[in-house]
């Protein structure tokens, strides 16, 4: 009961040069010149280059996993391991290391390894995990079809077609856009908190504080938001649980509005100076959103991993929105930005994804 | 949470048990890559049969195919063994063992599977049985190729055919599978072997509607064209002789046992699936149609066959050739007393023996001492709780260019073969 090594290497193919395509023009040079010497299966001499480049840019993401891709052809199965695991360490958001930890982990017959690692990869962008999962759901659907005919039993007997989950935001593709060295490397410096003085003025907040730009937008097929970004806060502000249990009812409190349909209640719990999608007019925003939920015959709204921050007035809700509609079924991600008006959390900003 | 190639690798794991089972077996005869095509390669290794393989369509590889895609499950290579299987099941969308197959190469795309056949319970409900039914088809096919019968051997019961008997059929029930023989001059070699399906219940047929196979020597009798038929026999149906003479005289029962084809739902059918006729699908079916010969085509159907090589036959041959040259002296030698102890005291062909003996008389008398001699030997040998020898021989008296056949039962009784039926059959 052993797999041959090559028909897991076969099985799971290990990523070489993709992030050669992504290099940008102030490293490609050097590195065009490493990726050269592997693709002509020259290893001892594209080792000696890429470590040479590594000693002037020693945290640079894509010499090293070139040097993972190098010691493993080179038989250093153990070094590749330890370079793409620290690669996956210092940059969790890129999945070609985790895939090619995967294949490495696979090679040597460790498939729970293997597993774990190829999760890891497909989580690094939300995009890829529902897709998959959705992927999934068809072949179970495609499998239950070819099962009742091998059993022969009525095919009217089939299974409910599955509940795909609908992508409701475009992502930033985080492979197109490879991060400049100094910025990587200083990756959680690059996200600076915000002031909070800067949030707690009525203006919107800006629209995003990622470098990267956004690809041209996509209409999706379902109420379409602007892929808004979310800066992330890390601004460490005590909560103080009274207020962050204030918070965490408003969120429940609005969801349970919109399963229930509740359009007052729902419409309530944002604030007048709501940032609404594309600045839309608040009316035309409403109206928007009547039609869209009143619209459904069931509509099930479920919160959960709430985590609160609050900070002074001002408080970030984010969580894992399962929605349910007639025909649609989506789990992401939700940020919500609330601010504290009188008595009430309400919602300033809404915005999809991590 | 996203688990598809993993899934991929652990139902590799999983079914390459299979894999490597097919691979041992084949390692004594055949390289294990080889495993999928020896069905055709034993085939083109016929000559005279080649263009009778060539005109069969894909149809009748299905089964090779759908060992070529365990082979590759075998060696994980589920993306071209899922590919496959899908090609199998659009093309014989009713072949139900490749749409299980087929249902658990996409399965392993979404979930761990733990078992061939990974049917989810809500799905399977009380369809428990056709399930398992199906597994026992697969077992049967990854037998019989797995276990392939020794090269230039031929079943025992096979002891000798003349050179009208073109084809010849055996079926080996406990396999699920019927081989078909081709007789050129030098002895039968084995031209193509198919799965089957037999009696519900199984088989040893003993009273009508037992729902079992008999087990015997008997001939093909006619060939029925499909539009003649219900749909239920699929491409046609090859009747057979039973009861035969040994059948009625142990009071066997029963009768319309046919090699048939399947009905349009189903490319084949499970093992123990027909009403005691042995099934096939239709392409294989179609298949045998065209190739064999009524009358003149013995069909075995065994328990177990067993495989000998065709020289071990020779004592048998022998043994039992004195006493027939025995029994022939004595036809033209004149004296009845002498003639009729060659006939079993419980001899019976609607007549007793003793109703029997004046047609022996005249035998006897129409012969006049001319010398007889036997053409066109054929010898069935067939042994359960007796032993039965099933001859069949063209009878020519000399002078004469022409005679009539027979066909006899021999029973070797107290060490003795006594004539226990005979009859001229053209």
């Amino acid at each position: 009961m052993k797999l041959t090594r090559s028909t897991v290497l076969n099985a799971l193919r290990l990523i070489t040069l993709v992030a050669a395509c992504t290099a940008t023009t102030s490293q490609a040079d050097g590195y065009a010149e490493v990726s050269q010497l592997v693709q002509n299966n020259k290893f001892a001499e594209a080792l000696a280059k890429v470590d040479s480049q590594l000693a002037n840019k020693p945290a640079d993401p894509q010499l090293r996993f070139l040097k993972g891709v190098i010691q493993r052809h080179l038989g250093k199965q153990n070094d590749a391991v330890a370079t793409f695991t620290k690669l996956t360490q210092d940059f969790p958001e890129l999945p070609e290391p985790y895939n090619n930890l995967a294949v490495l982990y696979a090679s040597q017959g460790q498939y729970d390894k293997a597993r774990t690692a190829l999760e890891m990869a497909i989580r690094t962008n939300p995009s890829y995990a529902t897709a998959h999962e959705n992927m999934g759901d068809v072949y179970a659907s495609l499998a239950s079809q070819a099962y009742n005919k091998a059993l022969q039993l009525d095919a009217s007997n089939n299974a409910l077609p599955p509940k795909l989950a609908l992508i409701r935001e475009l992502f930033k593709p985080n492979l197109a856009n490879p991060k400049p060295v100094a910025a990587t490397s200083a990756a959680k410096a690059a996200v600076t908190p915000a002031p909070a003085a800067t949030v707690a003025s009525n203006k919107p907040a800006p629209a995003s504080t990622h470098t990267a730009p956004l690809p041209d937008p996509v209409p999706s097929v379902t109420p379409a938001k602007p892929a808004a970004a979310v800066t992330a806060p890390v601004a460490v502000a005590k909560p103080t649980s009274d207020a962050s249990k204030e918070v965490e009812a408003a969120v429940m409190a609005w969801a349970q509005a919109w399963s229930d349909k509740n359009m007052k209640t729902y419409l309530a719990a944002y604030s007048p100076d709501f940032a609404t999608p594309n600045d839309q007019p608040r009316s035309a925003w409403e109206k928007d959103r009547i039609d869209r939920i009143t619209g459904k015959t069931r509509i099930s709204v479920k919160v959960s991993e709430l985590r609160v921050k609050v900070t002074g007035d001002e408080a970030i809700a984010k969580f894992r929105q399962s929605y349910k509609g007639d025909q649609l079924s989506v789990s992401s991600r939700k940020t919500l930005q609330l601010k504290k008006q009188g008595t009430h959390w309400l919602i300033g900003r809404e915005s999809t994804g991590n | 949470m996203p688990r598809l190639i993993l899934n991929l690798l652990a139902f590799g794991i999983l079914v390459f048990s299979l894999g490597l089972g097919i691979g041992q077996a084949w390692g004594k005869s055949a390289k294990p890559e080889k495993i999928a095509r020896h069905v055709k390669a034993s085939k083109a290794a016929v000559k005279p049969l080649r263009h009778v393989a060539s005109n069969r369509p894909n149809a009748g590889l299905a089964e090779a195919r759908l060992i070529e895609i365990y082979r590759l499950i075998g060696k994980a290579d589920t993306t071209r063994a899922l590919h496959k299987a899908e090609q199998l099941v659009t093309e014989f969308p009713t072949f139900a063992l490749a749409q299980l197959v087929y249902g658990d190469l996409l399965s392993a795309r979404s979930r761990p599977l733990t078992e061939f056949g990974d049917i989810p319970a809500e799905q399977l409900k009380n369809a428990n049985s056709a399930l398992n039914e199906l597994k026992d088809e697969s077992r049967m096919r990854l037998k019989a190729l797995r276990e392939r019968p020794p090269t230039g051997m031929v079943p025992a019961q096979f002891v000798q055919l003349s050179r009208y008997n073109k084809h010849a059929i055996a079926v080996d029930a406990e396999r699920s599978r019927l081989y078909l023989f081709e007789n050129r001059g030098n002895g039968l070699s084995l031209v193509a072997d198919y799965y089957v399906s037999v009696g519900k219940l199984g088989i040893e047929k003993m009273v009508e509607g037992d729902q079992r196979t008999p087990l015997g020597i008997y001939f093909v009798t006619s060939k029925l064209d499909a539009k003649n038929l219900k749909d239920f026999y699929g491409a046609g149906a090859l009747p057979i002789n039973y009861p035969n003479e040994l059948d009625l005289k142990r009071g066997k029962t029963g009768g319309g046992i046919w090699l048939h084809g399947s009905p349009p739902g189903e490319f084949s059918r499970r093992p123990l699936a027909s009403d005691g006729c042995v099934a096939l699908a239709n392409p294989d079916l179609e298949q045998i149609m065209r190739t064999v010969e009524v009358r003149s085509t013995p069909v075995l159907i065994s328990r177990s066959l067993k495989w000998v090589p065709p020289q071990n036959m020779q004592p048998r041959f022998q043994e039992f050739k004195t006493h027939l040259d025995a029994w022939l002296r004595a036809k033209s030698g004149g004296d009845v007393n002498q003639f009729s102890q060659f006939y079993a005291p419980d001899f019976n062909n609607g007549k007793t023996l003793t109703e029997w003996l004046p047609k022996l008389r005249n035998q006897v008398a129409a012969v006049q001492g001319r010398q007889l001699a036997i053409k066109d030997l054929s010898l069935l040998h067939w042994v359960d709780t007796s032993e039965t020898m099933v001859v069949t021989f063209g009878e020519v008296a000399a002078g004469q260019r022409s005679g009539s056949t027979l066909r006899q039962y021999w029973s070797r009784q107290h060490n003795q073969w006594k004539i226990i039926h005979e009859g001229v059959i053209g």
